[in-house]
């Protein structure tokens, strides 16, 4: 990135575009400059970085790749008129990108502990970079485990990335809310798995990661605390309207902390104390 | 610091130094009544320049971070794009800003500058700006009814962050005092003279009797409501009451030397050239926090009056920039409509006092 001026975002070229789920794609690409691309894969999962197109304008977005990966890529909704202009794009077409920023995954944290990631939706976004992170530093973790929730089996994300993340050994538990035809996993929310027979969720020396829509993340919290969790040990990232990313134009402040500098990841017993809705 | 002696009527011949020195310069005018405001300073108007005079509604902290500023500009589409940043340099120097003004400069250079990432369009104008602050000392003229620099330790005199502060001695003289190598580098003119323990007599009886001119109900309620808000002990009724209040015009950072919020937003510049461009935000407005798909964590209208004096006035922020974001102008209590601004929100906070249990 540019070092005087951290406004200014480097052209990036868009690789491919991969349909996901409705109205999701993920976008692979890299920066034209060769020295810029080398300069932002030193990322850290968790962090996050601001997607530009001209005339509509700038958005944070989540990085979902692990800095272990080779490709970089975003996986977006199309949900306002930034993201609206980015799923126009095709292959071959350029677009403007700056970062990473933020705090990210404290991950040398984790190192020795079970980590339980909880996510719902497309909450599975920002915790994806840290779970391939986990798989891939596999020995430096101990027990892991996935509990993934979506609305319908056709609104479940990243489901090739699961297939690996089962045969690499990893817990991977996946319930829908409604099912249809030919569905023959759980149905239920994502909190309901925690007591399916057969299942046991570790809550000593664990970190749990929870990330999805408002109404899961206080139900999940809920029942991760009455499995005995402590707050500290609970960990989310926020997201926030912003326009810079760099802690400057004030938009993504709550509490005593501005969410793209003190965050976007915090513990459960930060966000409580940040004083706002998730 | 060096401090000498000029005649009052030497004063304006500050600005054809600068002038010559290649600023442009910025001084006060008197439009009507309490029309007051900074214009760039020519040939033709430098003889109405006031020395005394209510300080202007529209902040100077524009010529440090503009109302709209050019950010970039990108040239091409989706097949090819080019990236250019848009920079404007050009040495301007205040002549006439407050004191208040100045801290609230100070404050900016160190939210701007002193953190993590440095605002490299706030840095070459800042850069550029030579600060020349006149004292308040008329009662009648520079001190308001809303000032309160006092409470916030900014002024009548400002401390630092100037290049060069004047100040009226009465009897025909005017005391300047250089901040910086660059203040001190007019000295070599002959309008400056050096002065005696008199003059210093002076200034002290003038700053002393300035100082009594001010309102004293908010004097000493900051403090108890710096630490009422830090210690979130305002109880929710207090918020409800001032956001009750507060029309969500935004005219409160808009006047607000300390505020440092800006939206940012593309728009069409030619057929295939966009500019990107900053406009000064505010918190107080309903769109502020709205993120795209419609979820708006801060719904109500005292949550984001919470937000703003929040942010200027919790301990947590003061420690981040070491000053607190308000400098006492008075600006806000000036404009708004509902009277919440600074000095009625921090007598209404102190008024209601801490909730029960924390006093028990």
């Amino acid at each position: 990135m540019s070092a005087s001026n951290i406004y200014l975002p480097e052209v990036a070229v868009l690789e491919r575009v991969v349909d996901d789920i409705p109205e999701v794609k993920t976008f692979y690409w890299r920066f034209e400059d060769a020295a810029a691309q080398a300069a932002f894969h030193r990322f850290r999962p968790g962090q996050f970085a601001q997607i530009s197109l001209f005339g509509a304008g700038e958005f944070p977005a989540s990085l979902p790749p692990s800095p272990t990966e080779k490709e970089t890529f975003f996986t977006i909704r199309q949900v306002g008129s930034c993201t609206t202009a980015l799923h126009r794009l095709k292959a071959g077409d350029h677009f403007a990108v700056r970062g990473p920023y933020g705090n990210g995954f404290p991950m040398e944290d984790y190192y020795g502990k079970n980590l339980t990631f909880v996510a719902g939706g497309i909450g599975l976004i920002p915790l994806r970079s840290c779970i391939v992170f986990a798989i891939e530093n596999r020995k430096r973790f101990n027990r892991i485990q996935i509990f993934y929730g979506a609305k319908t089996p056709g609104e479940l994300m990243y489901m090739e990335d699961f297939g690996r993340w089962e045969k690499a050994g990893i817990e991977c538990h996946v319930t829908v809310d409604r099912s249809n035809n030919g569905w023959t996993g759980n149905v239920g929310v994502v909190g309901s798995l925690f007591k399916k027979p057969g299942v046991s969720v570790p809550v000593a020396n664990t970190t749990a990661f929870v990330c999805g829509p408002p109404i899961m993340f206080r139900f999940v919290i809920k029942d991760l605390l009455a499995l005995g969790f402590e707050e500290r040990n609970i960990v989310s990232t926020l997201e926030r309207y912003m326009k810079c990313g760099v802690g400057k134009c004030g938009h993504c402040c709550i509490g005593v902390a501005y969410i793209c500098v003190d965050g976007p990841v915090f513990t459960y017993d930060q966000i409580k104390q940040l004083g706002e809705d998730i | 610091m060096k401090a000498l002696i000029l005649d009052a009527a030497d004063v304006t011949k500050i600005i054809d130094l600068l002038r010559d020195g290649g600023y442009e310069v910025i001084a006060p005018f008197c439009g009507r009544g309490r029309d007051t405001y900074f214009d760039v300073v020519n040939g033709g108007n430098i003889a109405k320049v006031q020395l005394h005079l209510p300080n202007p509604y529209y902040p100077p902290k524009r010529f440090v971070f503009p109302a709209i500023e050019r950010l970039m500009t990108a040239r091409g589409g989706a097949d090819q794009l080019d990236i250019a940043p848009a920079y404007e340099e050009r040495r301007q120097a205040i002549f006439g800003i407050r004191s208040c003004d100045v801290a609230g400069i100070g404050h900016l250079d160190r939210f701007y500058l002193d953190r993590e990432f440095r605002d490299i369009y706030y840095e070459k104008r800042r850069r550029n700006l030579f600060l020349v602050n006149i004292v308040c000392t008329d009662p009648e003229r520079d001190i308001g009814e809303e000032c309160f620099c006092l409470c916030t330790d900014t002024g009548p005199a400002a401390r630092d962050h100037f290049d060069l502060q004047l100040m009226d001695l009465g009897e025909g003289e005017w005391m300047a005092v250089a901040g910086t190598a660059g203040g001190a580098a007019l000295f070599t003119d002959p309008i400056f003279r050096k002065g005696g323990p008199e003059h210093i007599e002076r200034r002290r009886a003038i700053l002393e009797r300035a100082r009594k001119q001010f309102k004293p109900e908010t004097t000493s309620w900051f403090p108890a409501t710096v630490r009422y808000i830090s210690q979130g002990e305002i109880l929710d009724k207090t918020w409800e009451e001032i956001g009750n209040r507060c029309l969500e015009c935004g005219g409160c950072s808009y006047v607000c030397p300390a505020c440092t919020c800006f939206t940012v937003s593309d728009r069409q510049a030619g057929p295939r050239e966009i500019e990107r461009v900053r406009t000064w935000d505010s918190c107080g407005l309903s769109g502020f926090t709205r993120m795209a798909g419609g979820f708006n964590p801060r719904r109500a209208v005292h949550d984001r009056r919470n937000r703003r004096f929040f942010r200027k006035l919790a301990q947590s922020f003061i420690q981040r920039e070491l000053s607190m974001a308000c400098v006492g102008c008075g600006r806000c209590a000036a404009v708004c409509h509902g009277d919440v601004g600074m000095p009625r929100v921090v007598e209404m906070i102190r008024r209601a006092g801490p909730p029960k249990e924390a006093q028990a």
